[in-house]
């Protein structure tokens, strides 16, 4: 096991560990009052619970493949930008369908790597195929990616509104994702064994054993996509999956509160709570709880009188 | 860039915490033009000038727009001053735990550490479009200013790392004062959160804000807190009326819409077990009573089992509490379920009031157990027109009419159908807004604006943040005569504090008189199309 080895597995642990535990802790932040928002995909198209008389006493139609039908088009084509922010839409799309390609990519060059563990032949047919789609999905990715990360670079430094709002983070980001662009999209290009040393790679990470010697261009590629495994928990771009909970805890989240169910039992926990608020109309004291507090009216001076 | 005419310079976010004559400044040349024959200069006159007594007491609010709504306490001292700084920290801190702040913890947090800053959500906020995109009013200005604050104060972790992924800002008396004023420049109406990608929610984050300042520091309008939640809490309705005068009030309101609909109206008072709980926002009972009384003669037609509760708060389903304070929302909330439980009945009825009906149906869905099930006027509503059990006569409603999402019912409950269900079978000259239902404009008045007139804040509700409406009302209109009043126009708006709001707004601009626009709500509607009442219910000389 080499140095390398140690950095990538790290790397990856480093990503996943970090990952998980922002999870962790968004997952089990308490349940919150309900904060829908329309449109809920889920409700059958156009029907709000709310919008049938005694809807509590009937079963309601459920839209089950709704959510799929929002999230897919946003996530691949990012529609909310197209619809809302056209200007952005094409830099944004270019930038973010380039990772999705290198992600989708790297599915690709496992399974030709596990081929080649296995004895297959990857020199004709199928792995012949898979040789070139994964060299013309890295060039096709990184090349997006590049102009991608290039327009976006300009637009946060120009737009006014983006340039406002930018931090030294976001023009970092862009570098740090266009190198990644870059680096793949030039040891493509220029390696004429690309896909075998890529493949070897993986290989050699699989199984712990030896990884062939890599080309410079190789290497700043590996590094830079590290770096980012480590760096990226730890940022705002863990929108990639938090997006998960924005839409699906807060935005479409309509569970409704019935006795004995799962919503009351949560709601016993939380207002059973002490509360520390310290406007003196709440009347907190730290050992009252909510439950405690909410028999109150909020009039301070009577309080005061008494 | 500069503004040409003022001098004043568009902001960037740290601004807020340097000390200037003025951050920002609405200036009339700005605003979003409106369509004609409202497109002179007549139409965007300046917001008066506050009084210098008004600037007196809260100087420093008053440096953010020229405009005051909520006003912070002015420290005597420096010690003060210092005090002031820490509550906020503390406050700010404790927005992030989980014993006070489990209501809303985690769509915050998600909402504080995802934004991209794409500023994709911008353009979809009638407030900061009307204005002519002042900066200060960008849906994203004051959430950044927070979202920097709770990086360095609550999730500091390392201080250059901070600085690098998210800014700095100092934080100073300064910027809390003007940060409170600006947490009432958003109508909460969340059509920005319904574009953003990631799912961060703008409004949220200012509803938030709002309530660390009445939670922690004991700041809120006074409409809102003092003559709102707490008028409601302890004599029993935000409008002051206490249950003696409340049921005299609605005798007279019976009295007269018997006369006008030539039959008997009566409205049952605390009928234990009854079908249906009417809880209406009290407003309407001084502002426009015919909405109650229009609302008994259909219950009453549709032989429905309905009661009103005398109770205190149990004949106003206002909760202000939605707006900055979830204690007190929860006070209110609580006394409505409460009141409904002790008579029996088997499910309340929201009247037409949008944000009762976010407040009751589902924000409060989760602050106690066992809850009474609410239902909205417009969904039974639908019901009894669609049942045939009302005779209707369409053509006595052969006006232009168009329709008012009010943002609670639609965007958050997304009852969007059944009101215009009705309009179907009782308006044949109905036409939508554009855009309508769940992509709706605000009518200005969110979040309590409509009730809040203190100082200059009405001409900037009037000038601004109903801007926006006013010129969907005339494009709707817009196969109309503006020119005239002889061709009447309604704008339904089946919701008090919207009512409240158009009012003004009709009002500001001469519409009326102009170009002969009305407004009112839904249930009027209905009664007036009964082709067996003794005169037509809307009477164009009393509205
Ligand atoms: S709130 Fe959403 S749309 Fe607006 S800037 Fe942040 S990520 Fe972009
Ligand atoms: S909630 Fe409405 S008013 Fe507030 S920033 Fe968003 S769009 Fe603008």
């Amino acid at each position: 096991m080499s140095a390398l080895h140690g950095l990538v597995y790290l790397s990856v642990l480093i990503f996943l560990v970090a990952c998980v535990a922002r999870a962790v802790r968004i997952a089990r932040a308490p349940m919150h009052l309900r904060w829908e928002l329309q449109p809920v995909p889920h409700e059958k198209p156009g029907k709000s619970m709310y919008e049938t008389v005694d809807y509590w006493e009937k079963t309601l139609e459920k839209n089950h493949f709704g959510e799929l039908a929002v999230m897919i088009p946003e996530i691949l084509l990012l529609r909310g930008v197209w619809e809302h922010n056209r200007s952005l839409w094409f830099p944004s799309f270019a930038l973010h369908f380039g990772l999705y390609l290198l992600i989708g990519n790297m599915g690709l060059v496992l399974v030709i790597a596990i081929m080649a563990l296995s004895g297959v032949e990857v020199g004709t047919g199928f792995g012949l195929l898979l040789t070139n789609a994964i060299k013309a999905v890295a060039i096709v990715g990184g090349g997006l990616g590049t102009i991608g990360s290039i327009l976006m670079l300009i637009k946060r430094a120009t737009d006014d509104g983006l340039s406002k709002f930018a931090t030294p983070s976001h023009f970092f980001n862009l570098v740090h994702l266009g190198a990644i662009y870059v680096t793949v999209l030039l040891w493509a290009l220029l390696d004429p064994s690309f896909v075998v040393n890529l493949s070897a790679l993986y290989a050699g990470l699989l199984t712990l054993n030896a990884i062939p010697a890599l080309s410079t261009i190789a290497m700043v590629h590996v590094a830079v996509v590290l770096l980012f495994f480590v760096y990226l928990p730890f940022t705002h771009m863990t929108h990639f999956f938090t997006k998960y909970f924005t839409y699906h805890s807060v935005r479409w989240e309509t569970t409704p509160n019935v006795k004995g169910g799962k919503v009351e039992k949560n709601i016993i926990k939380n207002v059973t709570q002490p509360v520390t608020w310290a406007a003196p109309h709440i009347g907190a004291d730290g050992k009252k709880t909510w439950v405690d507090l909410v028999s109150g009216t909020g009039e301070v001076k009577k309080e005061k009188e008494a | 860039m500069s503004c040409q005419y003022c001098g004043i310079q568009p902001n960037s976010v740290n601004d807020i915490s340097k000390e200037s004559e003025q951050l920002a400044k609405v200036d009339p040349k700005d605003l979003m033009p409106l369509p004609a024959p409202y497109d002179g200069d007549e139409y965007r006159p300046s917001i008066a000038q506050l009084k210098d007594s008004s600037r007196e007491a809260h100087p420093a609010s008053a440096t953010l727009d020229g405009v005051l709504a909520a006003g912070a306490p002015e420290p005597k001292t420096k010690e003060e001053e210092d005090k002031i700084v820490q509550q906020f920290i503390s406050g700010l801190r404790k927005l992030f735990t989980k014993e006070n702040n489990w209501t809303f913890l985690q769509p915050l947090t998600l909402s504080m550490e995802h934004c991209a800053r794409c500023q994709t959500c911008v353009d979809n906020c009638p407030v900061y479009e009307a204005s002519g995109w002042n900066e200060i009013y960008r849906p994203t200005y004051r959430s950044e200013i927070l979202r920097r604050l709770y990086f360095k104060y609550v999730r500091p972790g390392n201080k250059l790392l901070t600085k690098f992924q998210n800014n700095d800002i100092e934080l100073n008396y300064t910027l809390i004062a003007r940060l409170y004023e600006l947490a009432y420049r958003c109508t909460l109406c969340r059509r920005c959160a319904q574009s953003c990608p990631v799912g961060v929610d703008n409004g949220l984050i200012t509803h938030d804000l709002r309530k660390l300042f009445s939670q922690e520091l004991g700041w809120a309008p006074k409409e809102l807190h003092e003559k709102g939640t707490v008028q409601q809490l302890t004599v029993g309705s935000s409008t002051g009326m206490n249950s003696v005068v409340v049921k005299d009030n609605i005798e007279f309101i019976d009295e007269d819409i018997s006369e006008r609909v030539g039959w008997e109206v009566k409205t049952p008072w605390d009928v234990e077990g009854a079908d249906v709980m009417l809880i209406e926002n009290a407003g309407e009972f001084l502002a426009w009573p015919e909405n109650h009384g229009c609302t008994a003669v259909i219950l009453n037609k549709a032989g429905i089992n309905w009661t009103m509760s005398s109770e205190i708060a149990g004949y106003d389903g206002v909760n202000y509490g939605l707006f900055y304070d979830d204690v007190q929302l929860a006070r209110v909330a609580t006394r409505h379920f409460q009141i409904a439980k002790d008579l029996g009945v088997k499910k309340i009825v929201m009247g037409e009031c949008g944000h009762e009906h976010k407040a009751l149906a589902t924000i409060a869905d989760r602050v106690g157990v066992d809850l009474a099930p609410r239902e909205s006027i417009l969904t039974l509503l639908a019901d009894i027109v669609k049942s045939g059990k009302l005779k209707l006569d369409p053509s006595r409603n052969d006006f232009a009419i168009t329709l008012h999402d009010p943002c609670n019912t639609v965007r958050n409950l997304g009852i969007v159908q059944p009101q215009r269900d009705v309009l179907k079978l009782i308006a044949p000259k109905f036409r939508e807004m554009t855009p309508h239902g769940i992509h709706n404009y605000c009518c200005g008045g969110g979040s309590g604006f409509a009730i809040m007139s203190g100082n200059n804040f009405e001409d900037w509700r009037n000038l601004v943040s109903s801007r926006k409406k006013f010129a969907q009302v005339l494009n709707a209109f817009g196969d109309e005569d503006l020119n005239t009043d002889e061709t009447k126009k309604y704008i339904c708006a089946p919701c008090s504090n919207c009512k409240g709001a158009l009012r003004d707004m009709l009002e500001f601009y001469g519409a009326k008189e102009k170009s002969g626009i009305y407004y009112g709500g839904l249930v009027e509607l209905v009664v007036n199309a009964m082709p067996d009442t003794a005169e037509p219910l809307l009477d164009w000389d009393m509205m």
